[in-house]
């Protein structure tokens, strides 16, 4: 018989042996794990990204200096898209006698394609109606803080070059505000075609275009295909990814956050896996000693097995794959005002990506036991004990293992988390079976100087070295990833979540004038203005870079910069040094806009501001704490070169809603402008939340699959004690021997697992926690306290459960089965 | 005695109308076909399991009023074992096997009783050694010497030399009718070898689950 037709045979003529349906349901929960989680996340990580995309209004924008080609619509409309078109300007619009910069915007009708604005009929108006549409022609939506820059209010007529425009209702949201959290000039939207019509745009004017364009992931990525290479010099493509979100950190947090639940369940699947092979591996050995009895050859044995694997997995790939997706639906619709509104549909390109994980998750784990089986002596045929002992083959095993834990990695594309989470997990596991081997070292000498109940039990510890180090590892290994969930889900989130701190900027004062900073500053700390910091600030123009041109990028040409005397709060530097007081000639940059201008360390920046010019060597890189919402600038100055430019200040603090009213101010100084941004912090607040019942969801799917390894590990070793049971009791042991002696077995396995376990976690939630999650993690005593005691009643509890059937096992067995 | 287990195709009677007295110090045989109930009559008359019909007698206590734990109680006072498997613990060694079985029985000095346990069975050389580095006629001689330390007074032995080869298996019977008679323990053997059952003081036969006299019981009745 060849090893096909052996293999098939040996499949359908164990379907029902325990083992086989183990490994069977090891390999169904690997896939499932892995599938419903990365289903799961794909869909919710893509609805979260459709928010983020209502940060540009879109999901792909094009951005140009000048009209962006007809062609790029006419093909994004071929391939099924939604387009639309803004022009940005700065101008100064005159409104009676007064006359003020604004930011006009002017957009198509199909504006915006993601998002919504929130438009208000009057200043002050507590109603607000959301909307996604853009204004008709001859009407425009003013900011809030324009209107009261111009004292009036809507209803006014304003001229825009050659168009009058009334203003018809008062904007107090747009999407796509653009990367700065606030505009020095006030927003006005109006029509495309007031403004084509406007004159405006005459040779010189300095206008920024943008493309966007929205629809199918599928369109979309072909679009992106088809216009990157026709896109010019003076054109850019700014996706979700790149947008320059106020959200984007959260949402980068909340990929995380599912991604180690991912992992999490990619480690459970393994260790599950792993043991429910060893345990098939060894009721095989009579099969296998009976086949060679009979003349089978080592490599058709082999063969047979490897190929019975391989149906083995495919069969689970199906179950599990269907399971996932059941299980996902499932999800999904307990969450359907969910995480991120409505779901994108699943796709199934996770389903490759964990088929895949399956297969060689099966060659790395599965496979090795197996492939042992060849070396089972014929002998044992005659005498099951003069066979000899199968070990666990060589190195070359780590190379599906490797294989299979870098899919996961792939597919969560974040390579330092996974390093984290599945370097801990490797760490642990070393840590783990060196532990374990130390432990059974230690046993070994214990059980000489101990009576019965103690030698048997702490013997079962040592009864089968090689399994019992398994055993300890799976066990260690299932432990934290549960463990490390809970972390995650009852510390780490809620820690971020205050990670926020209490007295966050939510408002901005811009355009205090140097003589009215005193005065401003006495008047915010009256009106109980917290966390209030005043900062001067100056706009340049980056003339050149190191002696060239300035790059073309939308952040170089006109830009802000400060100055200070110290590193300010919510900076790091990383690389160089941070000026001192006195110093001259010396720029930090931020690190964001140095990788997006390409400007560097040691560059020298030419600046232009009033007619004076001023250059600067670039000494020191920072890193920022944007979402500290504390005035921060990209570009910093020593405070001897820019207090020499023209300047203004700019405040930042919190108000609490009991403090006093900010319409004094206001009114005392009509020139400066209040920025409200509270809004924006709401809405952080709200993608935590929302992250945080997703995360959940996710993290109660990976632990049944917890549950599952743990009850897998102390199953797979039951055959072996349910012999060794009855051995002692036809020697005369009673109930309470056996009784005693599993639980001093379990309980000595249960104490390295837990300790172990419970200290990995907490190590590596620290390290997730430091590294990723950027804020300090303080892991507390009471979790850690409570994890270790939960672990080792899981354990003792389980495998109490699970061995019931130890207990009862009759004696007569030694008589009817061989040892 | 009788006993019977419910199979899928309706009950079925593996022993019928057993009856059976062993004396202190006597050596039964017991032959049989595979399959004719030689070994649930040896796990019966040991206490492993209790008869669906009538009742044994086992060193004065009847066995069918015992719970499990009365009965493992009774054997570690009063009965050894001896399997053709072996039945070693691999991960304790032969000295480790022994005294489990001492400890079990909550003998005084286990180790003491142990190692002279192994002497008599030749195997003082072999003590730390554990099962998988002895051979077939050395584990046997490990598993005898567990069996009579604990001094029963009644041995059941289920084809001691099955996994033996020839020589081997008559070493290890030599040396367990030896030990039997220095200890003048009661023994009871199922084999299907005629040549190790004629050397039992009785032979008695089992045939589907009836127990007829065999050759040595007409010699003894």
């Amino acid at each position: 018989m060849n090893s096909a037709a052996l293999s098939l045979k040996l499949l359908t003529r164990q379907s029902r042996s325990g083992a086989l349906v183990m490994l069977f349901a090891g390999l169904v929960v690997a896939t499932a794990a892995l599938a419903a989680v990365s289903l799961f996340t794909d869909r919710v990580g893509r609805a979260l990204e459709r928010q983020a995309g209502e940060v540009l209004a879109a999901d792909l924008v094009i951005t140009g200096r000048e009209r962006l080609p007809e062609e790029y619509r006419e093909k994004a409309g071929e391939l099924g898209l939604d387009t639309a078109e803004i022009a940005l300007l700065s101008t100064v619009l005159f409104v009676g006698e007064e006359s003020h910069l604004v930011d006009l915007k002017a957009v198509t009708e199909t504006y915006p394609l993601r998002g919504q604005l929130k438009l208000a009929d009057r200043l002050g108006s507590d109603q607000e109606e959301t909307l996604a549409t853009a204004p008709r022609p001859g009407t425009g939506w003013m900011a809030a803080r324009g209107l009261r820059l111009f004292e009036t209010d809507t209803g006014v007529e304003v001229d825009i070059g050659r168009r009058a425009v009334n203003i018809e209702r008062v904007l107090t949201w747009e999407p796509d505000r653009g990367g700065s959290r606030f505009m020095l000039a006030p927003r006005l939207i109006i029509h495309m075609d007031d403004l084509l019509d406007s004159e405006l745009l005459g040779p010189g004017s300095r206008v920024r275009w943008r493309l966007l364009v929205a629809g199918s992931e599928s369109g979309v990525a072909e679009f992106r295909r088809w216009v990157e290479p026709r896109v010019e010099d003076r054109q850019d493509i700014e996706t979700v990814a790149e947008a320059e979100a106020d959200t984007g950190q959260a949402l980068e947090q909340a990929q995380r956050f599912l991604g180690v639940a991912a992992l999490t369940a990619v480690i459970l699947a393994a260790a599950a896996v792993l043991l429910a092979a060893l345990r098939y591996s060894r009721s095989q050995r009579d099969l296998v000693a009976l086949l060679k009895a009979f003349g089978a050859e080592g490599r058709q044995i082999l063969g047979a097995l490897s190929l019975m694997l391989l149906w083995l997995a495919l069969a689970a790939i199906a179950t599990g794959g269907v399971l996932a997706f059941g299980a996902q639906t499932v999800i999904a619709s307990i969450l359907a005002d969910g995480p991120a509104g409505e779901l994108p549909p699943a796709r199934l390109m996770p389903l490759v990506g964990s088929g895949s994980f399956t297969l060689l998750l099966a060659a790395g784990f599965a496979l090795p036991p197996l492939v042992a089986l060849r070396s089972v002596a014929p002998m044992r045929i005659l005498n099951r004990s003069l066979d000899t002992r199968p070990g666990l083959a060589g190195g070359l095993w780590l190379v599906p293992i490797l294989g299979a834990l870098a899919i996961p990695v792939l597919q969560l594309g974040n390579l330092r988390l996974a390093m984290i989470v599945l370097g801990g997990s490797a760490t642990l596991a070393a840590v783990l079976a060196l532990a374990a081997w130390g432990a059974m070292g230690l046993s070994r000498q214990l059980s000489k100087r101990t009576r019965a109940d103690w030698r048997f039990g702490l013997a079962g510890l040592h009864r089968r070295r090689g399994q019992g180090i398994i055993q300890i590892t799976a066990l260690g290994l299932g432990l934290m990833a549960l463990l490390l969930l809970m972390i995650v889900r009852a510390e780490l989130l809620e820690q971020w979540r205050g990670s926020l701190p209490e007295d966050t900027a939510d408002h901005f004062v811009v355009n205090i004038q140097p003589d009215q900073r005193e005065a401003v500053h006495e008047a915010l700390v009256e009106a109980g203005a917290l966390n209030l910091q005043i900062r001067p600030m100056a706009t340049v123009n980056l003339i050149e870079v190191n002696g060239e041109p300035p790059p073309d990028h939308r952040w170089a040409g006109q830009t802000n910069v400060s100055w200070i005397d110290t590193l300010p709060p919510a900076n790091r530097v990383i690389e160089g040094t941070f000026f001192a007081p006195d110093a001259d000639g010396e720029i930090s940059l931020a690190q964001r806009w140095a990788e997006r201008t390409g400007v560097g360390m040691g560059d020298t920046m030419l600046f232009e501001a009033g007619g004076q010019r001023l250059d600067a060597t670039v000494t020191s890189m920072r890193e920022v704490e944007w979402e500290s919402f504390n005035v921060n600038f990209f570009i910093l100055l020593t405070p001897s070169a820019g207090e020499s430019l023209p300047h203004q200040f700019i405040a930042s603090f919190r108000l609490p809603e009991d403090a006093g009213p900010l319409r004094d101010i206001q009114q005392g100084w009509p020139n400066v402008s209040i920025i409200d941004i509270g809004a924006l912090l709401d809405r952080i607040g709200e993608i935590i939340d929302r992250v945080s019942s997703a995360a959940q969801v996710v993290f109660f799917f990976t632990l049944i699959a917890g549950l599952v390894v743990l009850l897998a590990a102390l199953e797979a070793t039951r055959d072996e004690r349910r012999q060794e049971a009855a051995l002692i009791r036809a020697l005369g042991a009673d109930d309470a021997l056996v009784r005693r002696g599993l639980l001093i077995e379990y309980g000595a396995m249960a104490l390295i697992a837990a300790v172990l376990a419970t200290g990995g976690a907490a190590l590596t939630g620290w390290l997730l926690a430091r590294e990723l999650f950027e804020f300090a993690y303080r892991p507390s005593a009471l979790l850690l306290a409570s994890g270790f005691v939960v672990s080792f009643v899981l354990v003792v509890g389980s495998g109490w459960l699970g061995n019931r059937s130890v207990l009862k096992t009759s004696p007569i067995r030694i008589l009817r089965a061989g040892g | 005695m009788g006993f019977s287990v419910d199979a899928p195709g309706g009950r079925l009677e593996i022993l019928k109308d057993i009856s059976l007295d062993l004396n202190a110090g006597e050596t039964l045989a017991i032959v049989g076909a595979s399959g004719s109930g030689k070994t649930t009559l040896l796990g019966l008359l040991a206490g492993l399991d209790r008869p669906t019909s009538g009742d044994i007698r086992l060193t004065g206590a009847e066995l069918k009023s015992l719970d499990e734990n009365a009965r493992a109680r009774l054997r570690k006072r009063h009965v050894g074992f001896v399997f053709q498997s072996f039945h070693l613990l691999p991960s304790l060694t032969a000295l480790e096997n022994v005294m489990l079985a001492l400890e079990i029985a909550a003998f005084e000095h286990p180790r003491k009783r142990a190692l002279e346990a192994l002497d008599q069975v030749g195997l003082s050389h072999r003590l730390e050694h554990y099962p998988r580095q002895l051979s077939g006629g050395e584990q046997q001689r490990v598993a005898i010497a567990r069996a009579f330390a604990g001094e029963p007074e009644i041995l059941f032995a289920d084809e001691p030399t099955g996994n033996l080869d020839q020589r081997t298996g008559e070493a290890v019977a030599d040396l367990l009718f030896e030990l039997n008679e220095h200890h003048g323990t009661a023994l009871v053997l199922v084999t299907h070898d005629m040549k190790l059952a004629r050397r039992c003081g009785r032979v008695d036969k089992i045939e589907d689950g009836v127990l007829t006299g065999g050759e040595g019981a007409t010699e003894h009745a």
